[in-house]
């Protein structure tokens, strides 16, 4: 399969100013030291826990956030500066859908001016044919074209979602960044829209990476998923990978809190869950160094790679 | 186990929701006109407001259309202030023998011009630069909250008296653009404070994603969401103007000779012997900038209560 993307050695870090002359005592590591390639027409999912830099990476992804280190490569270029990406109308093949579908649409728009918003930038359209694929996308995700001269109030969460997804697809990109995209929705809604999502994605073969914090959507939506914690990788590899062989203490917390409903062998799954907490204290200072921080990640197999502590490399990579 | 789990997910997450009726689910957010509407009838008070000064601003500036320039400019001393309803003077006459009725009505047409186009400099000027510095942030704001803050601390009725007596050609849109200059301040602030707040809604995020400039987000996507706010405040602000108008036309240094100003009218009552004789001098224009500025600031409050939509009545 072709790169799509190269990100190396990803860093964003927000200063934290204080004191009297509010200098800068401290950064809050959100991103440091990401690095993966994105290949065309597959799906990746981030998978962390609250504050672990997922949304931030999401976002330096498509722009919206200042990098601090590291190179962001598309088409042969590092697209880390504004100036190149507006040079090579980067955001017309990198789009985001995010998480709030409300606060995503504006209030005062029709849903015609929003969807025609990025077609307008980025494909010079005459009138006639730009009304044509607003309709026409409209129609991809499932809303009659009578919605066009409506505003975003008028419709429920699922509906708004479906319009954020066909303004993220409107100038056919190439990577869409979903940001939670389902996380504000209900269950039932949850379904209709990762369906579409799902759909849509095979149909235009456009690539996704796919931010969640819910491993049951993260596994039914994508075939590659990395695992980050305190803003660095812990884990990746294929769904495979990290479901069937977790290797890192991390990944296997998060994935025996994912709730079962089994009540047969409930005390079972309750002394599981206790002994994986209970490793996880344990083996804590072993997978993490003296900061609290997670290794670099080395190769265990040709897909799975892993945050071990140095010990294990040897190990890890002589396989 | 995880085996187990994911036959139990998997079907429900691939079964085919039905499809949601379009028609069914449209909720009918009621507009702002009807909005504005009930909280007038909600507000007896701001009703009648809104009906008196609709008749008041709908008088003066037919009416103003009709008054020769001769009625507020010659002098005639014999029929000095003459006792209201006397040869047909209604509210009688000043101290230069002119009719108060006509009087009245110039002077309110060139005040409520005059905040009115204080109030148009101050909010465009105010909207412009309190979209920039909410919308950019950083150096950008903090420079220019600097010298607003900075400006904010000078006494402006002093410095536009100064400005008003070395100005050398010197005519009403002079006054209008020097007290401009202190007009804009508290809109910048009102302004930017919204759009701190609205430029870190993902729809902003989402127009720079969708290849938007700067300048169109700010005036196409963020500005359009600040009107409910803009009405607020200009409406609440040309009440003010009216009295910053009128103060400075009371001390002498509003509207040029000439130019009937009700400050100047009011003005007056300087004079002891009117003041405590005379009433019906002075008292027209001091109970009309009451009204108007009263009845503005009900009609003011229904806005921004409307805009609210916590502070609402109904």
């Amino acid at each position: 399969m072709t790169v799509l993307m190269e990100i190396k050695d990803l860093k964003v870090h927000y200063p934290i100013r204080s004191g009297f002359w509010n200098r800068i005592t401290d950064y809050v590591y959100a991103a440091d030291g990401i690095s993966f390639t994105i290949e065309a027409g597959k799906t990746y999912g981030l998978v962390g826990e609250s504050g672990s830099g997922k949304s931030t990476i999401g976002k330096a992804i498509v722009g919206l956030e200042k990098i601090t280190g590291g190179e962001i490569i598309y088409n042969g270029e590092d697209v880390s500066k504004p100036s190149v990406r507006n040079k090579m109308k980067y955001n017309k093949d990198v789009q985001m859908i995010f998480q709030d579908s409300l606060s995503s649409l504006n209030p005062k728009k029709t849903i015609y001016q929003i969807i025609a918003e990025p077609i307008r930038n980025f494909d010079k359209m005459d009138k006639e044919s730009e009304k044509q694929r607003v309709i026409e996308l409209l129609d991809i995700v499932g809303l009659s074209k009578n919605a066009m001269y409506q505003y975003p109030h008028q419709f429920s969460g699922g509906q708004r979602q479906r319009i954020g997804i066909a303004r993220a697809i409107a100038t056919n990109p190439k990577l869409i960044i979903a940001d939670e995209p389902v996380s504000a929705l209900d269950l039932s809604i949850q379904a209709q829209v990762l369906n579409f999502m799902k759909r849509i994605q095979k149909e235009l073969g456009i690539s996704f990476l796919f931010i969640s914090h819910d491993l049951g959507v993260v596994r039914h939506m994508t075939e590659n998923i990395a695992i980050m914690h305190l803003g660095r990788f812990v884990e990746l590899g294929t769904r495979e990978d990290i479901y069937n062989n977790p290797q890192h203490i991390y990944t296997k917390r998060l994935l025996s809190a994912i709730p079962q409903i089994d009540i047969a062998n409930r005390e079972a799954n309750k002394a599981k869950r206790a002994q994986v907490e209970a490793e996880y204290q344990e083996k804590r200072s072993h997978f993490y160094d003296k900061d609290g921080l997670a290794y670099p990640m080395h190769q265990i197999s040709d897909t799975h790679w892993v945050s071990t502590p140095p010990t294990q490399n040897s190990e890890g990579t002589g396989k | 186990m995880s085996e187990q789990n994911e036959t139990q997910v998997q079907p429900s997450l691939q079964a085919t929701v039905p499809e949601i009726k379009d028609g069914a689910v449209i909720v009918e957010a009621p507009s702002t006109w009807r909005t504005i509407k009930r909280e007038f009838l909600k507000d007896k008070v701001a009703l009648v407001s809104a009906v008196i000064l609709a008749v008041l601003f709908l008088t003066v500036i037919i009416w103003s259309f009709f008054i020769p320039k001769t009625a507020v400019t010659n002098v005639n001393i014999i029929d000095q202030y003459l006792a209201p309803g006397t040869q047909g003077h209604i509210l009688g006459t000043d101290e230069q023998g002119r009719d108060q009725l006509l009087m009245l009505v110039a002077s309110a047409k060139n005040s409520l011009l005059i905040a009115f186009m204080i109030t148009v400099i101050g909010q465009v000027v105010g909207i412009i630069i309190g979209l920039i510095t909410g919308y950019f942030r950083g150096v950008v704001d903090t420079v220019i909250m600097r010298i607003i803050d900075f400006w904010i601390v000078l006494p402006f009725i002093m410095i536009i008296i100064v400005l008003v007596s070395i100005v050398p050609k010197y005519n009403e849109w002079t006054l209008i653009w020097i007290i401009g200059l202190f007009a804009w301040q508290g809109t910048t602030r009102l302004i930017r404070s919204k759009v701190l707040s609205e430029s870190d809604r993902d729809y902003v995020r989402a127009s720079k994603t969708s290849g938007s400039s700067n300048f169109m987000i700010m005036f196409r996507e963020i500005l359009p969401n600040l009107a409910s706010i803009i009405i607020v405040d200009s409406t609440l602000t040309f009440a003010g103007n009216i009295g910053i108008e009128t103060t400075l036309s009371f001390l002498g240094f509003g509207l040029p000779n000439g130019t009937p100003s009700l400050g100047t009218m009011v003005s007056a009552a300087t004079d002891p012997t009117v003041l405590a004789t005379k009433a019906y001098v002075w008292l027209p224009p001091v109970i009309f900038i009451i009204v108007i500025c009263v009845g503005i600031s009900f009609v003011g409050q229904v806005f921004r209560r409307a805009a609210d939509a916590r502070q609402r009545l109904g």
